[in-house]
């Protein structure tokens, strides 16, 4: 498993240069020009695509097929990106949360609360994408499988954008009522999409020959 | 023990079946499936491996079933496909590090002797590499991390003629301890005639002929002579043959030819051709 993990990591290192330049310039903009979420939440939707243009590479070089020679099951080869992409959205979630948290301090509006539930809510949002499409990418391959995940990012985008248009970063109060109990849901939510979506990739990629 | 024991093996695609496929590979024995494209070679080491599923039959490598925990088998398994099928942007260094991290007997000392050996360079990415250098890292790969058992796809196309009989000579060598044996695909006959104990004919999903070389070797033999002087030989003693304008070519039976009557030895590639030409009359 840490071999599969160690070759997401050269390759990531080799072809995701670009993702790392977005986050930087979505990350700036969302701290100097606009207090809509989907400049926040963006990166970590398009970092989503990382673990789905990793199994698209596998299948290009046929590391595929050639996995199935190494001492790996296919839930490995399933696990191996499913664990890149969430150690990915971290990493883009801590550097947005950071610079929005630094935002809205300088501006003097930084409430922990509001901070945590406006993180928590886009975080949900955001890093459902990848998981929604991968079982299906794991099933019909990525040419396929990648139409269903840039639906669902038009999706993602469209709602975040809507949420964030009728909502204030800044001036938001979630913290009481139905609201209050919101972020939790999206947790439980989100944790239980993510567990189906794993179990679902291995079921679909155990039944598929490569 | 056998290395490999397969009994009825069958998969059926579109336009293609393998057909009840069984053979035996002893262990510290070379065998070489020999067969033309299509013919369902590489579907037999892909079902082995339990890449694909098989429809029937079974496969035990190194006295275990491959549906019982294959992962642990193929650690004792090293393993060139047709197309070594690493991602483009690694190096031979990087692609190290990864199968340590991969096999529990890893062996960087050997890896590195062989990348050494195979005059691979170790910051090249793998994108760059010609054919040969590819086919020579999976190699290297499958012959680092002790394995008991070489299953490789043509492994010497691709090659050229020097590598390839030094290649031919790393894979001799594997194969002087007494629990290693290979199992090897190849187009090219004449690798196979060099290093096999065993010889497998391959034809349209049909395991044809599976024997020991040296066998085979001995029991039939070539003629050329004229259509009569064939017609005087029993008909069981002529397994194929093939008529044109300057006379006649047969594989004979070599107990069965009289005395006098002038027979050459056969080649395991003139074996192939003829019987794969005698099934399809």
């Amino acid at each position: 498993m840490k071999g599969l993990l160690l070759k997401d990591f050269y390759m990531m290192k080799k072809y995701c240069k670009s993702y790392l330049f977005m986050l930087v310039i979505f990350t700036v903009v969302s701290f100097f020009a606009s207090d809509n979420l989907l400049f926040v939440f963006y990166p970590c939707l398009l970092c989503g695509m990382i673990p789905v243009n990793l199994l698209a590479y596998d299948e290009h070089s046929r590391f595929t097929v050639y996995s199935g020679t190494l001492p790996y099951t296919k839930a490995q080869v399933v696990s191996g990106k499913y664990i890149v992409c969430i150690l990915v959205q971290c990493a883009v979630l801590f550097v947005t949360a950071t610079a929005q948290g630094i935002k809205m301090a300088v501006n003097g509006s930084f409430r922990a609360q509001d901070f945590f539930v406006i993180l928590i809510i886009g975080f949900c949002f955001s890093s459902l994408v990848a998981p929604i499409s991968l079982p299906f990418m794991f099933k019909f391959g990525t040419e396929k499988g990648r139409m269903v995940y840039f639906f669902m990012i038009g999706v993602v985008a469209a709602s975040v954008y809507g949420l964030s248009t009728f909502l204030n970063v800044e001036q938001i109060d979630m913290g009481t009522g139905l609201a209050g109990a919101l972020p939790i849901l999206l947790c439980v939510l989100c944790a239980a999409i993510y567990a189906l979506s794993w179990y679902l990739s291995i079921v679909f990629y155990r039944k598929r020959e490569v | 023990m056998n290395a490999l024991e397969i009994k009825d093996l069958r998969k059926s695609f579109k336009g293609f079946t393998l057909d009840g496929v069984s053979f035996c590979l002893p262990q510290g024995c070379i065998m070489g499936l020999v067969g033309e494209n299509g013919a369902g070679k590489s579907t037999t080491i892909k079902l082995i491996l339990d890449i694909l599923h098989k429809d029937g039959g079974s496969v035990k490598i190194l006295g275990k079933d491959n549906g019982e925990d294959i992962r642990l088998t193929k650690e004792d398994v090293g393993v060139v496909m047709d197309e070594v099928g690493l991602p483009t942007c690694l190096t031979a260094k990087q692609v190290g590090k990864i199968m340590a991290s991969t096999f529990k007997n890893w062996d960087s000392a050997e890896y590195s002797r062989l990348i050494t050996k195979l005059s691979l360079p170790e910051n090249k990415e793998f994108k760059d590499f010609s054919r040969g250098m590819k086919m020579k890292l999976g190699i290297a790969i499958a012959m680092s991390h002790g394995a008991k058992l070489l299953i490789l796809d043509e492994p010497t196309s691709g090659l050229d003629p020097v590598v390839r009989d030094e290649v031919v000579e790393m894979f001799y060598d594997f194969t002087r301890d007494e629990t290693h044996s290979i199992l090897i695909s190849s187009h090219i006959v004449s690798d196979l005639e060099k290093l096999c104990d065993y010889i497998a004919f391959l034809h349209k999903g049909k395991l044809l002929l599976c024997e020991e070389k040296d066998e085979l070797l001995a029991r039939y033999a070539m003629v050329h002579c004229t259509a009569e002087e064939l017609a005087r030989l029993a008909p069981a003693a002529v397994k194929y043959k093939k008529e044109n304008a300057y006379g006649t070519e047969a594989v004979v039976l070599r107990e069965s030819v009289p005395d006098g009557m002038k027979i050459s030895p056969i080649s395991i590639e003139e074996l192939f051709v003829f019987t794969v030409k005698g099934e399809g009359k």
